[in-house]
């Protein structure tokens, strides 16, 4: 894992809707590796990955990007991203490619859709349709990639597919250990309530509890220093009567949206 | 619309063609899989042949077929251009947001959606074209002289006509397109839509006829007439396309103020379609730095 000078710099961003504080002098560093977010519903996850793609301006605070000069430093998948549904899968992706002079087949291949490409997006199986969010999102090979809540509704399969897909892109070795010292290429930043593949596959973490950072750093180091071995444990340590971790039952159970033309 | 708005990110303006081009291609892609927009169009059809059918001018010639669907055409171009573009920005937010990391800007981005939806405007064209196709088959007396002096009857009239059908649709469309780049919801936009629907085509006559009381003299009304979309729209009709056929007598529209009327209210809506997705954001976002500001004050 490289940790030099970060990618992204987060300084003590704080936003508010209606004069409420959604997220409070929220400060860290997105260095390359994949760097888990975690934290109840309601935290602050998504407004920070909004904050960290530039979609949301900080009520106060910076977010400042210090990686590689190219024409997509920041890649973003949204929670509840949404594709025309009459289109397939190539289509789809090769309006985003266009805007960058690039072709959609290698993304395609890439998260493993290209038998699947000229099938309409409606006609794709939800997590068909994250593994092409997550296409569309690598298009460019940005520096930075920011998931959001990406496993959310999927079966234990598709999510572990897509933290391997995070673990691809990032330059790390799929399912190495976060303890593991590893070159990293890219930034993959991911918030999940997937605790058992935060485990697995992220080098770092950042624990949100109302709007403000429970816990950050290097996955080890933030587990020694909470005495604790897993990321649901340290869940349970920072966030006051959390029983249990999220259920992924809970979860929604389609997060990524179809826009058919017809409603349109 | 490149990259994070408060970071140090310069991202590389790719090619404007290119990307203007891609958002074209795709909006043209959406509108020709909606059948939505090719109902219209056969509704366009059908209301305009039963209007021919029923006014019995398409048997005479092309300006009584004018005479004939020019009411309809002023309520029917306005209704079915705001159908087309009341929806062209109302781009749910995860979308945008996903766009909007990529290089190109929101001028690029709505100049794209804007001629996707004017080549569309376009082929609401169609149905007036086959009307006019009929009428030079079939009506008498002969109506393939090209007319060179007035009082003659010609099909360069209709295609003059159809030119201003299109300069009708425009503001129409552009204005509805405000419409989706403000409207937080799909019923919000058609709520929106109905009043520019409305406001266009009833009250931009009776705003000009509230002048007409006024110190404003009757000197000024062919220009007052076009300030309106379908009051320019009526003037160059008259102007240019009945008036041709009938005695000398001009003064119905300034043609230039007419023109510049229906290019203008277009401007407009592009521009201010521009501004709402550029600065719509911006102002939220600078409101809750101010709102943010005060509460800090008051807890001091």
């Amino acid at each position: 894992m490289t940790d030099e000078r970060p990618l992204v710099r987060v300084d003590d961003v704080t936003r508010t809707y209606g004069g409420v504080a959604v997220l409070t002098d929220v400060a860290f560093d997105v260095r390359a590796g994949i760097t888990a977010v975690i934290g109840p519903n309601g935290s602050g996850k998504s407004t920070l990955l909004r904050a960290l793609v530039g979609d949301t301006a900080p009520t106060d605070g910076t977010v400042r990007y210090h990686g590689p000069a190219t024409a997509r430093p920041i890649g973003y998948l949204p929670q509840r991203a949404s594709f025309r549904g009459s289109f397939t899968a190539r289509e789809t992706l090769a309006f985003y490619a266009r805007l960058l002079d690039e072709t959609p087949d290698g993304y395609l291949e890439r998260v493993g859709l290209s038998d699947a490409a000229d099938r309409s997006v409606e006609d794709l199986s939800g997590g068909m349709r994250r593994l092409l969010g997550i296409a569309q999102a690598t298009i460019g090979d940005p520096p930075v990639l920011v998931l959001d809540e990406p496993t959310s509704g999927l079966d234990p399969g598709m999510r572990e597919r897509i933290f391997e897909l995070a673990g691809q892109y990032a330059g790390t070795d799929a399912g190495v250990n976060a303890t593991t010292d590893t070159e990293a290429n890219a930034a993959v930043v991911v918030s999940t309530h997937d605790l058992e593949l935060v485990d697995r596959y992220a080098d770092r973490v950042l624990c949100l509890r109302h709007g403000a950072v429970a816990a950050s750093g290097p996955l080890s180091a933030v587990y020694a220093d909470h005495d604790v071995d897993t990321a649901a444990d340290l869940y349970r340590s920072v966030v006051p009567g959390a029983s249990s971790v999220a259920d992924p039952a809970t979860d929604s159970a389609e997060s990524v949206h179809v826009t058919g033309v017809s409603t349109r | 619309m490149t990259g994070p708005r408060h970071g140090g990110v310069h991202a590389m303006t790719g090619s404007r063609a290119r990307v203007i081009g891609a958002v074209l291609r795709r909006e043209i892609a959406t509108i020709r899989r909606t059948p939505g927009y090719w109902i219209a169009s056969l509704g366009l059809l059908v209301v305009l042949a039963g209007v021919l059918a029923v006014g019995g001018g398409g048997e005479t010639g092309f300006v009584p077929t004018i005479v004939d669907l020019l009411l309809p055409t002023e309520l029917l171009v306005p209704v079915v251009a705001v159908v087309l573009g009341y929806r062209a920005l109302l781009t749910d937010a995860e979308e945008l947001a996903m766009i909007r990391t990529y290089p190109i800007s929101t001028v690029e981005y709505v100049c794209g959606i804007v001629a996707a939806r004017f080549a569309a405007l376009l082929g609401m064209l169609v149905p007036f074209a086959l009307v006019g196709g009929y009428v030079w088959l079939t009506a008498s007396p002969d109506t393939t002289i090209y007319a060179t002096h007035t009082g003659v009857d010609s099909p360069l009239l209709f295609v003059r006509f159809l030119a201003f059908v299109v300069l009708l649709g425009l503001p129409y469309l552009s204005l509805a397109m405000v419409v989706g780049a403000v409207a937080n919801s799909r019923r919000g936009a058609l709520a929106l839509a109905a009043l520019v629907l409305i406001g266009g085509v009833l009250g931009g006559d009776l705003a000009v006829v509230g002048t007409l009381g006024g110190d404003a003299g009757v000197a000024s009304f062919p220009a007052r007439v076009a300030i309106p979309p379908n009051g320019a729209f009526r003037g160059l009709v008259f102007e240019h396309v009945i008036g041709v056929a009938l005695p000398p007598d001009d003064g119905f529209v300034s043609s230039a103020a007419a023109v510049g009327s229906l290019l203008g209210w277009t401007a407009i809506g592009v521009g201010a379609s521009i501004a709402a997705l550029a600065f719509g954001d911006a102002v939220t976002d600078r409101l809750a730095r101010v709102r943010g500001r005060v509460e800090s004050l008051r807890g001091r």
